[in-house]
């Protein structure tokens, strides 16, 4: 069977996001718009995972578990778990390693702690921009031996990117890699590449996806499709 | 005094946006990890930069920074340009290297003292 699945999204804990674009909305705009799998992977912070993971069961779609990392480069990095549990202990390392300097609001925006019922419980002071301390072919290394898939965020952009930041994308284990715009060279590359919405607002919900073929849209059907580079688009 | 406009003008290079003409320059600051640039930039400073998006300006306004100048003809993106706008930061754009544009600042902030 295909699956659709959208692997980047962020929530009103992103200082970037919208302040009304909680996790709950999230989960609940992209099982309408017919995604099967969805990720919310917040900038440096694992804070909205657990909101977000109460949506879901109550929606009945499949959440993913992640974080955008920011590396020493400035690159953004992708970390995926299975489990909300996964994911928020391998976040206290990358928390431990942030660069934290004091957030400014008007500058950068809210970074809102919710619930499911997109009640505010808190908020990180904080930027959550980062850096980390972890360089990004160490963070690849760290995210794998924690059963996380690494996957380099939309490499094809002009700032926080591999190729813009680092000049090119060196060889490493990657799970997969994310575009924005899909590229011959990199489609015929070693490494799965996946389309992701990097949703800031609630109407940038499925805006890009990608399908992958399995059985059941679960971590292991993710996990064996990209190994198999069993991915498509749509047309 | 050096201020914005005259050294806009001294160095030749392209007004994206300039609310203040007025606003004081003090020296320059050329690099591309914003993170870096928040831990070293000074108040009244130009940044020097290939980062043409709205974070720089965030960054400029949070250090008080006079303007951006964007190297290699990296273009600002229209949402970077409304930001500078509204927080006042100028911003300038240029052909030439953060390293031409180091010297060149240098040399205009030398003949205007």
């Amino acid at each position: 069977m295909r699956f659709s699945i959208d692997l980047h999204n962020h929530s009103c804990l992103s200082p970037c996001a919208d302040d009304d674009f909680y996790p709950s909305i999230l989960a609940l705009e992209a099982k309408d718009k017919g995604i099967d799998m969805v990720a919310l992977s917040d900038h440096n912070s694992t804070a909205n995972l657990i909101a977000f993971k109460e949506a879901c069961d109550l929606v009945g779609i499949t959440g993913v578990y992640g974080m955008e990392i920011t590396t020493i480069e400035e690159v953004h990095l992708l970390s995926l778990f299975e489990t909300v549990e996964e994911a928020l202990e391998f976040s206290q390392i990358i928390t431990k390693s942030l660069v934290k300097i004091e957030n400014n609001v008007r500058l950068f925006g809210h970074q809102h702690i919710v619930n499911v019922n997109c009640e505010i419980t808190g908020e990180v002071d904080y930027l959550l921009y980062g850096p980390s301390t972890y360089s990004f072919e160490d963070l690849i290394g760290l995210i794998l031996s924690h059963d996380g898939l690494a996957v380099p965020a939309h490499i094809d952009r002009p700032s926080n990117s591999a190729l813009a930041n680092l000049g090119f994308l060196p060889a490493a284990p990657y799970s997969a890699v994310e575009m924005i715009h899909l590229d011959r060279t990199y489609l015929d590359g070693p490494y799965p590449v996946l389309q992701g919405s990097d949703a800031h607002t609630l109407n940038h919900v499925g805006r890009r996806r990608t399908f992958i073929e399995g059985p059941r849209p679960d971590f292991s059907t993710l996990r064996s499709a990209l190994e198999a580079h069993k991915v498509s688009y749509p047309a | 005094m050096a201020n914005i406009a005259k050294v806009a003008e001294a160095l030749g290079y392209t007004v994206v946006t300039m609310k203040d003409p007025e606003r004081n320059v003090s020296g320059g600051y050329a690099g591309d990890l914003l993170s870096d640039v928040m831990g070293h930039a000074d108040e009244d400073e130009l940044l020097i930069t290939i980062q043409g998006h709205k974070n720089t300006v965030a960054v400029a306004s949070l250090l008080s920074l006079t303007a951006i100048i964007l190297c290699n003809g990296r273009e600002a993106l229209q949402d970077m340009i409304e930001s500078a706008e509204a927080e006042g930061v100028a911003i300038l754009q240029t052909q030439e290297t953060q390293y031409q544009a180091s010297v060149r600042l240098d040399g205009v902030l030398k003949a205007l003292k």
